[in-house]
Protein backbone atom coordinates (compact mmCIF):
# COMPACT_ATOMS: atom_id res chain seq x y z
CA UNK A 1 0.00 0.00 0.00
CA UNK A 2 1.45 3.40 -0.97
CA UNK A 3 1.61 6.32 1.45
CA UNK A 4 -1.28 8.04 -0.35
CA UNK A 5 -3.41 4.89 -0.23
CA UNK A 6 -2.59 4.40 3.43
CA UNK A 7 -3.50 8.02 4.18
CA UNK A 8 -6.77 7.66 2.28
CA UNK A 9 -7.59 4.45 4.14
CA UNK A 10 -6.96 6.10 7.53
CA UNK A 11 -9.09 9.12 6.65
CA UNK A 12 -11.83 6.89 5.24
CA UNK A 13 -11.90 4.84 8.45
CA UNK A 14 -12.06 8.02 10.52
CA UNK A 15 -14.93 9.34 8.39
CA UNK A 16 -16.82 6.05 8.53
CA UNK A 17 -16.46 5.52 12.29
CA UNK A 18 -19.05 8.08 13.37
CA UNK A 19 -21.33 7.36 10.41
CA UNK A 20 -21.44 3.64 11.24
CA UNK A 21 -22.59 4.36 14.79
CA UNK A 22 -25.35 6.55 13.40
CA UNK A 23 -26.37 3.88 10.88
CA UNK A 24 -26.43 1.17 13.56
CA UNK A 25 -28.56 3.32 15.87
CA UNK A 26 -30.91 4.11 12.98
CA UNK A 27 -31.26 0.45 11.99
CA UNK A 28 -31.85 -0.63 15.58
CA UNK A 29 -35.06 1.32 15.85
CA UNK A 30 -36.18 -2.17 14.80
CA UNK A 31 -34.98 -5.16 16.76
CA UNK A 32 -32.08 -7.16 15.29
CA UNK A 33 -29.47 -9.63 16.35
CA UNK A 34 -25.92 -9.17 15.15
CA UNK A 35 -26.00 -11.07 11.88
CA UNK A 36 -29.37 -9.80 10.65
CA UNK A 37 -28.30 -6.26 11.51
CA UNK A 38 -25.16 -6.73 9.44
CA UNK A 39 -27.26 -8.07 6.53
CA UNK A 40 -29.76 -5.22 6.82
CA UNK A 41 -26.98 -2.65 6.65
CA UNK A 42 -25.28 -4.51 3.78
CA UNK A 43 -28.58 -4.49 1.86
CA UNK A 44 -28.37 -0.70 2.04
CA UNK A 45 -24.78 -0.81 0.74
CA UNK A 46 -23.24 -0.27 4.15
CA UNK A 47 -20.86 -3.16 4.63
CA UNK A 48 -19.44 -3.52 8.14
CA UNK A 49 -16.89 -6.14 9.22
CA UNK A 50 -18.04 -8.62 11.83
CA UNK A 51 -15.09 -7.69 14.02
CA UNK A 52 -16.22 -4.06 13.95
CA UNK A 53 -19.99 -4.43 14.25
CA UNK A 54 -20.34 -6.97 17.04
CA UNK A 55 -18.02 -5.21 19.52
CA UNK A 56 -19.66 -1.89 18.56
CA UNK A 57 -23.04 -3.28 19.66
CA UNK A 58 -21.52 -4.20 23.02
CA UNK A 59 -20.04 -0.75 23.49
CA UNK A 60 -23.30 1.00 22.60
CA UNK A 61 -25.10 -1.20 25.10
CA UNK A 62 -22.56 -0.41 27.84
CA UNK A 63 -23.11 3.28 27.04
CA UNK A 64 -26.84 2.79 27.56
CA UNK A 65 -27.87 3.52 23.97
CA UNK A 66 -29.05 -0.03 23.29
CA UNK A 67 -30.87 -2.69 25.25
CA UNK A 68 -30.48 -6.39 24.58
CA UNK A 69 -32.04 -9.71 25.47
CA UNK A 70 -31.21 -13.35 24.80
CA UNK A 71 -34.01 -15.17 23.01
CA UNK A 72 -34.37 -18.43 21.12
CA UNK A 73 -35.02 -18.21 17.40
CA UNK A 74 -34.70 -21.03 14.87
CA UNK A 75 -33.60 -23.36 17.67
CA UNK A 76 -30.65 -21.11 18.45
CA UNK A 77 -30.09 -18.62 21.26
CA UNK A 78 -29.48 -15.15 19.90
CA UNK A 79 -28.90 -11.76 21.44
CA UNK A 80 -31.36 -9.21 20.13
CA UNK A 81 -30.62 -5.49 20.30
CA UNK A 82 -32.96 -2.54 20.29
CA UNK A 83 -32.55 1.22 20.64
CA UNK A 84 -33.08 2.28 24.27
CA UNK A 85 -34.98 5.40 25.39
CA UNK A 86 -31.72 7.26 25.94
CA UNK A 87 -30.52 5.90 22.63
CA UNK A 88 -33.56 7.32 20.82
CA UNK A 89 -32.88 10.77 22.27
CA UNK A 90 -29.20 10.73 21.40
CA UNK A 91 -29.90 9.27 17.98
CA UNK A 92 -32.25 12.23 17.29
CA UNK A 93 -29.53 14.70 18.29
CA UNK A 94 -26.87 12.90 16.26
CA UNK A 95 -29.16 12.79 13.24
CA UNK A 96 -29.69 16.56 13.42
CA UNK A 97 -25.94 17.07 13.69
CA UNK A 98 -25.26 14.79 10.76
CA UNK A 99 -27.88 16.51 8.61
CA UNK A 100 -26.40 19.91 9.46
CA UNK A 101 -22.89 18.74 8.55
CA UNK A 102 -24.20 17.15 5.37
CA UNK A 103 -26.01 20.35 4.41
CA UNK A 104 -22.90 22.44 5.13
CA UNK A 105 -20.66 20.21 3.04
CA UNK A 106 -23.17 20.18 0.21
CA UNK A 107 -23.34 23.96 0.27
CA UNK A 108 -19.52 24.16 0.21
CA UNK A 109 -19.38 21.75 -2.71
CA UNK B 1 -17.82 -26.50 12.10
CA UNK B 2 -14.74 -27.85 13.79
CA UNK B 3 -12.80 -24.97 12.31
CA UNK B 4 -15.30 -22.46 13.72
CA UNK B 5 -15.07 -24.09 17.16
CA UNK B 6 -11.30 -23.81 17.07
CA UNK B 7 -11.55 -20.22 15.92
CA UNK B 8 -13.94 -19.28 18.74
CA UNK B 9 -11.77 -21.07 21.25
CA UNK B 10 -8.78 -19.02 20.10
CA UNK B 11 -10.81 -15.78 20.36
CA UNK B 12 -12.00 -16.74 23.85
CA UNK B 13 -8.43 -17.03 25.12
CA UNK B 14 -7.87 -13.33 24.47
CA UNK B 15 -11.11 -12.07 26.00
CA UNK B 16 -11.56 -10.74 29.57
CA UNK B 17 -12.46 -13.81 31.62
CA UNK B 18 -15.67 -12.40 33.16
CA UNK B 19 -17.18 -11.67 29.70
CA UNK B 20 -15.76 -14.61 27.75
CA UNK B 21 -18.78 -16.93 27.75
CA UNK B 22 -21.31 -14.22 26.96
CA UNK B 23 -19.31 -12.79 24.08
CA UNK B 24 -18.45 -16.19 22.62
CA UNK B 25 -22.09 -17.33 22.80
CA UNK B 26 -23.18 -14.23 20.87
CA UNK B 27 -20.33 -14.48 18.37
CA UNK B 28 -21.07 -18.16 17.82
CA UNK B 29 -24.76 -17.45 17.12
CA UNK B 30 -23.87 -14.72 14.64
CA UNK B 31 -21.12 -16.65 12.86
CA UNK B 32 -23.11 -19.89 12.69
CA UNK B 33 -26.03 -18.03 11.15
CA UNK B 34 -23.67 -16.45 8.65
CA UNK B 35 -22.06 -19.84 7.97
CA UNK B 36 -25.43 -21.46 7.31
CA UNK B 37 -26.45 -18.59 5.08
CA UNK B 38 -23.33 -19.10 3.00
CA UNK B 39 -24.01 -22.82 2.67
CA UNK B 40 -27.64 -22.18 1.73
CA UNK B 41 -26.49 -19.69 -0.90
CA UNK B 42 -24.03 -22.21 -2.39
CA UNK B 43 -26.42 -25.14 -2.06
CA UNK B 44 -23.63 -27.27 -0.59
CA UNK B 45 -21.39 -27.38 2.50
CA UNK B 46 -18.38 -25.05 2.54
CA UNK B 47 -15.06 -26.68 1.77
CA UNK B 48 -12.27 -26.36 4.33
CA UNK B 49 -10.51 -23.87 2.08
CA UNK B 50 -13.63 -21.69 1.76
CA UNK B 51 -14.22 -21.83 5.53
CA UNK B 52 -10.60 -20.81 6.10
CA UNK B 53 -10.94 -17.89 3.68
CA UNK B 54 -14.10 -16.74 5.44
CA UNK B 55 -12.50 -16.88 8.91
CA UNK B 56 -9.38 -15.17 7.60
CA UNK B 57 -11.64 -12.39 6.35
CA UNK B 58 -13.17 -11.97 9.81
CA UNK B 59 -9.70 -11.48 11.26
CA UNK B 60 -7.06 -13.03 13.52
CA UNK B 61 -8.54 -14.22 16.86
CA UNK B 62 -6.39 -11.83 18.93
CA UNK B 63 -7.45 -8.85 16.83
CA UNK B 64 -11.15 -9.80 17.00
CA UNK B 65 -10.94 -10.25 20.79
CA UNK B 66 -9.13 -6.91 21.18
CA UNK B 67 -12.11 -5.08 19.66
CA UNK B 68 -14.23 -6.22 22.60
CA UNK B 69 -11.91 -4.66 25.14
CA UNK B 70 -13.02 -1.40 26.70
CA UNK B 71 -9.56 0.09 26.43
CA UNK B 72 -7.43 -0.48 23.37
CA UNK B 73 -4.72 2.03 24.18
CA UNK B 74 -2.40 2.78 27.07
CA UNK B 75 -3.09 6.52 27.24
CA UNK B 76 -6.07 7.98 25.43
CA UNK B 77 -6.40 11.23 23.47
CA UNK B 78 -7.98 13.15 26.39
CA UNK B 79 -5.12 12.42 28.74
CA UNK B 80 -2.32 12.34 26.17
CA UNK B 81 -1.52 16.11 26.01
CA UNK B 82 -1.18 16.21 29.83
CA UNK B 83 0.90 13.01 29.78
CA UNK B 84 3.21 14.37 27.09
CA UNK B 85 3.71 17.65 28.96
CA UNK B 86 4.40 15.88 32.28
CA UNK B 87 6.74 13.41 30.58
CA UNK B 88 8.83 16.16 28.96
CA UNK B 89 8.89 18.22 32.17
CA UNK B 90 9.81 15.22 34.33
CA UNK B 91 12.58 14.10 31.98
CA UNK B 92 13.97 17.65 31.82
CA UNK B 93 14.02 18.25 35.58
CA UNK B 94 15.21 14.75 36.43
CA UNK B 95 18.12 15.25 34.03
CA UNK B 96 18.98 18.59 35.65
CA UNK B 97 18.77 17.11 39.16
CA UNK B 98 20.77 14.05 38.11
CA UNK B 99 23.46 16.15 36.41
CA UNK B 100 23.88 18.39 39.46
CA UNK B 101 23.90 15.31 41.71
CA UNK B 102 26.60 13.63 39.61
CA UNK B 103 28.67 16.84 39.48
CA UNK B 104 28.50 17.28 43.26
CA UNK B 105 29.26 13.59 43.85
CA UNK B 106 32.26 13.75 41.53
CA UNK B 107 33.51 16.88 43.30
CA UNK B 108 32.96 15.65 46.87
CA UNK B 109 34.52 12.21 46.35
CA UNK B 110 37.86 11.90 44.66
CA UNK B 111 37.13 13.50 41.29
CA UNK B 112 38.08 11.33 38.34
CA UNK B 113 37.16 10.88 34.71
CA UNK B 114 36.03 7.31 35.49
CA UNK B 115 33.43 8.56 38.01
CA UNK B 116 32.25 11.16 35.51
CA UNK B 117 32.03 8.57 32.74
CA UNK B 118 30.03 6.28 35.02
CA UNK B 119 27.60 9.13 35.68
CA UNK B 120 27.21 9.80 31.95
CA UNK B 121 26.71 6.12 31.13
CA UNK B 122 23.85 5.91 33.62
CA UNK B 123 21.93 8.69 31.83
CA UNK B 124 19.89 6.31 29.57
CA UNK B 125 18.89 4.26 32.63
CA UNK B 126 17.74 7.39 34.47
CA UNK B 127 15.82 8.63 31.43
CA UNK B 128 14.12 5.28 30.80
CA UNK B 129 13.19 4.86 34.47
CA UNK B 130 11.67 8.35 34.58
CA UNK B 131 9.75 7.85 31.34
CA UNK B 132 8.53 4.41 32.40
CA UNK B 133 7.38 5.68 35.82
CA UNK B 134 5.44 8.60 34.31
CA UNK B 135 3.90 6.33 31.66
CA UNK B 136 2.89 3.78 34.29
CA UNK B 137 1.20 6.43 36.45
CA UNK B 138 -0.74 7.80 33.48
CA UNK B 139 -1.66 4.30 32.27
CA UNK B 140 -3.18 3.62 35.70
CA UNK B 141 -5.08 6.94 35.59
CA UNK B 142 -6.34 6.11 32.09
CA UNK B 143 -7.38 2.63 33.21
CA UNK B 144 -9.39 3.98 36.14
CA UNK B 145 -10.83 6.87 34.13
CA UNK B 146 -12.03 4.47 31.41
CA UNK B 147 -13.77 2.20 33.89
CA UNK B 148 -15.07 4.83 36.30
CA UNK B 149 -15.61 7.92 34.15
CA UNK B 150 -17.73 9.68 36.79
CA UNK B 151 -14.90 9.67 39.31
CA UNK B 152 -12.46 11.58 37.11
CA UNK B 153 -14.45 14.61 35.97
CA UNK B 154 -11.39 16.86 36.18
CA UNK B 155 -9.64 15.01 33.37
CA UNK B 156 -12.24 15.96 30.83
CA UNK B 157 -12.65 19.54 32.02
CA UNK B 158 -9.05 20.39 32.90
CA UNK B 159 -8.51 22.08 29.54
CA UNK B 160 -11.55 24.30 30.11
CA UNK B 161 -10.10 25.89 33.25
CA UNK B 162 -7.38 27.92 31.57
CA UNK B 163 -7.76 31.66 31.10
CA UNK B 164 -6.12 33.55 28.22
CA UNK B 165 -5.05 36.35 30.57
CA UNK B 166 -2.92 33.86 32.52
CA UNK B 167 -0.73 33.26 29.45
CA UNK B 168 2.87 34.54 29.66
CA UNK B 169 3.53 37.92 27.99
CA UNK B 170 4.37 37.85 24.29
CA UNK B 171 8.08 37.67 23.52
CA UNK B 172 9.40 40.82 21.96
CA UNK B 173 10.34 40.62 18.30
CA UNK B 174 13.66 41.66 16.92
CA UNK B 175 12.78 45.37 16.97
CA UNK B 176 15.67 46.05 19.32
CA UNK B 177 18.07 44.55 16.81
CA UNK B 178 18.72 41.43 18.86
CA UNK B 179 17.99 38.17 17.07
CA UNK B 180 15.75 35.84 19.16
CA UNK B 181 17.47 32.65 20.25
CA UNK B 182 16.16 29.26 19.25
CA UNK B 183 15.33 26.68 21.90
CA UNK B 184 18.20 24.50 20.67
CA UNK B 185 20.54 27.46 21.13
CA UNK B 186 19.30 28.02 24.68
CA UNK B 187 19.61 24.32 25.55
CA UNK B 188 23.12 24.23 24.06
CA UNK B 189 24.04 27.23 26.24
CA UNK B 190 22.84 25.39 29.37
CA UNK B 191 24.83 22.30 28.38
CA UNK B 192 27.94 24.44 27.83
CA UNK B 193 27.60 26.08 31.24
CA UNK B 194 27.07 22.66 32.77
CA UNK B 195 30.27 21.38 31.13
CA UNK B 196 32.03 24.46 32.53
CA UNK B 197 30.78 23.47 35.98
CA UNK B 198 32.13 19.94 35.55
CA UNK B 199 35.44 21.40 34.39
CA UNK B 200 35.52 23.68 37.44
CA UNK B 201 34.79 20.80 39.79
CA UNK B 202 37.60 18.73 38.31
CA UNK B 203 40.06 21.61 38.63
CA UNK B 204 41.23 21.30 42.32
CA UNK B 205 42.30 17.67 41.96
CA UNK B 206 43.25 17.79 38.30
CA UNK B 207 45.04 21.11 37.62
CA UNK B 208 46.09 19.50 34.34
CA UNK B 209 42.69 20.46 32.85
CA UNK B 210 43.63 24.16 33.34
CA UNK B 211 47.37 24.26 32.98
CA UNK B 212 48.08 21.24 30.80
CA UNK B 213 51.69 20.02 31.16
CA UNK B 214 52.40 23.22 33.16
CA UNK B 215 50.64 21.57 36.14
CA UNK B 216 53.79 19.54 36.76
CA UNK B 217 55.85 22.76 37.02
CA UNK B 218 53.30 24.18 39.49
CA UNK B 219 53.82 21.34 41.95
CA UNK B 220 57.58 21.62 41.58
CA UNK B 221 57.68 25.44 41.84
CA UNK B 222 58.39 27.26 45.13
CA UNK B 223 55.11 29.23 44.78
CA UNK B 224 51.56 28.42 45.93
CA UNK B 225 48.18 30.11 45.86
CA UNK B 226 46.90 31.99 48.92
CA UNK B 227 43.88 30.50 50.83
CA UNK B 228 41.64 33.21 49.33
CA UNK B 229 41.67 31.30 46.03
CA UNK B 230 39.59 28.53 47.65
CA UNK B 231 36.88 31.04 48.64
CA UNK B 232 36.99 32.55 45.16
CA UNK B 233 36.82 29.10 43.60
CA UNK B 234 33.63 28.19 45.48
CA UNK B 235 32.13 31.59 44.64
CA UNK B 236 32.69 30.86 40.94
CA UNK B 237 31.20 27.35 41.31
CA UNK B 238 28.12 28.78 43.05
CA UNK B 239 27.79 31.48 40.39
CA UNK B 240 27.94 28.85 37.60
CA UNK B 241 25.35 26.71 39.37
CA UNK B 242 23.15 29.77 39.81
CA UNK B 243 23.40 30.48 36.07
CA UNK B 244 22.40 26.89 35.22
CA UNK B 245 19.36 27.06 37.50
CA UNK B 246 18.37 30.48 36.14
CA UNK B 247 18.61 29.29 32.52
CA UNK B 248 16.70 26.07 33.31
CA UNK B 249 13.86 28.03 34.90
CA UNK B 250 13.79 30.33 31.86
CA UNK B 251 13.64 27.28 29.58
CA UNK B 252 10.88 25.75 31.68
CA UNK B 253 8.79 28.92 31.46
CA UNK B 254 9.47 29.27 27.73
CA UNK B 255 11.56 32.46 28.12
CA UNK B 256 14.61 31.33 26.21
CA UNK B 257 14.24 33.62 23.21
CA UNK B 258 16.55 36.31 24.56
CA UNK B 259 18.88 36.71 27.47
CA UNK B 260 17.18 39.00 29.94
CA UNK B 261 18.81 42.25 31.03
CA UNK B 262 17.91 41.25 34.58
CA UNK B 263 19.94 38.05 34.24
CA UNK B 264 22.94 39.93 32.88
CA UNK B 265 22.79 42.47 35.70
CA UNK B 266 22.39 39.88 38.46
CA UNK B 267 25.29 37.80 37.08
CA UNK B 268 27.43 40.93 36.75
CA UNK B 269 26.59 42.00 40.33
CA UNK B 270 27.29 38.53 41.74
CA UNK B 271 30.50 38.40 39.70
CA UNK B 272 31.79 41.33 41.75
CA UNK B 273 31.82 39.19 44.91
CA UNK B 274 34.86 37.01 44.05
CA UNK B 275 36.66 40.05 42.68
CA UNK B 276 35.94 41.96 45.88
CA UNK B 277 37.20 39.01 47.95
CA UNK B 278 40.46 39.10 46.04
CA UNK B 279 40.88 42.85 46.28
CA UNK B 280 40.16 42.93 50.00
CA UNK B 281 43.11 40.65 50.81
CA UNK B 282 45.80 42.39 52.87
CA UNK B 283 49.19 43.21 51.27
CA UNK B 284 47.97 41.68 47.97
CA UNK B 285 49.51 38.31 48.73
CA UNK B 286 47.73 36.25 46.05
CA UNK B 287 50.75 34.04 45.55
CA UNK B 288 52.93 33.02 48.46
CA UNK B 289 56.12 31.00 48.89
CA UNK B 290 55.85 27.40 50.00
CA UNK B 291 58.93 27.84 52.16
CA UNK B 292 59.50 31.57 52.84
CA UNK B 293 62.51 30.99 55.09
CA UNK B 294 64.31 29.20 52.28
CA UNK B 295 63.16 31.07 49.19
CA UNK B 296 62.39 34.63 50.34
CA UNK B 297 65.79 35.92 49.42
CA UNK B 298 65.83 34.32 46.01
CA UNK B 299 62.19 34.80 44.86
CA UNK B 300 60.90 37.61 47.12
CA UNK B 301 61.35 40.35 44.50
CA UNK B 302 59.75 38.40 41.69
CA UNK B 303 56.84 37.44 43.98
CA UNK B 304 56.14 41.11 44.83
CA UNK B 305 56.05 41.99 41.13
CA UNK B 306 53.68 39.05 40.35
CA UNK B 307 51.30 39.99 43.20
CA UNK B 308 51.28 43.66 42.20
CA UNK B 309 50.48 42.71 38.59
CA UNK B 310 47.63 40.44 39.74
CA UNK B 311 46.27 43.19 41.98
CA UNK B 312 46.36 45.72 39.16
CA UNK B 313 44.61 43.30 36.78
CA UNK B 314 41.93 42.54 39.36
CA UNK B 315 41.42 46.23 40.01
CA UNK B 316 40.97 46.85 36.30
CA UNK B 317 38.58 43.90 35.98
CA UNK B 318 36.57 45.11 38.95
CA UNK B 319 36.31 48.62 37.46
CA UNK B 320 35.18 47.21 34.08
CA UNK B 321 32.54 45.04 35.77
CA UNK B 322 31.24 47.94 37.86
CA UNK B 323 31.01 50.12 34.74
CA UNK B 324 29.19 47.34 32.86
CA UNK B 325 26.77 46.96 35.73
CA UNK B 326 26.13 50.68 35.93
CA UNK B 327 25.66 50.79 32.16
CA UNK B 328 23.12 47.96 32.40
CA UNK B 329 21.24 49.65 35.23
CA UNK B 330 21.24 52.93 33.30
CA UNK B 331 19.86 51.28 30.15
CA UNK B 332 17.23 49.42 32.11
CA UNK B 333 16.15 52.59 33.89
CA UNK B 334 15.98 54.46 30.59
CA UNK B 335 13.86 51.69 29.02
CA UNK B 336 11.50 51.77 31.98
CA UNK B 337 11.25 55.55 31.78
CA UNK B 338 10.50 55.42 28.02
CA UNK B 339 7.85 52.75 28.51
CA UNK B 340 6.21 54.73 31.27
CA UNK B 341 6.31 57.88 29.18
CA UNK B 342 4.83 56.03 26.19
CA UNK B 343 2.07 54.61 28.37
CA UNK B 344 1.18 58.04 29.69
CA UNK B 345 0.83 59.56 26.19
Amino acid sequence: MTIAENLFENLRMELRRGCLTLAVLAQLRQEHYGYTLRKALADRSLEIDESTLYPLLRRLEVQGLLTSEWREEDKRNKRFYHLSRDGEQIFGQLLEEWQAINASINSIL
Amino acid sequence: MDLLDRYLQAVKKHLPWHRQDDIIAELRANLEAQFEDKETGLGRPLTTGEAEDWLRQIGPPRQVAARYKLQQYLIGPVLFPTYWFVLRTAVFWVMIAYSVGVAVQVAVRTPSWAALLEGVLRVPEVLLTTAASVTLIFAVIEYIATRYPGRWPALATSSVDWTPSALPPAEKDSAQGEKPRSRAHAVAAVIMIFLCLVWLLLLPHHPYVLLGPGAAYLSASPFQGAPVWIQVYWCVVALTLFQIIWRCIALYHGRWQRQRTAERMVIAALGLIPLWLMLSIGDHAYITLKDPALDQLRYGGALDSINKSIHLSLLLLFAINVLQLLWGIGRRSLDCYRKRAAAMQ
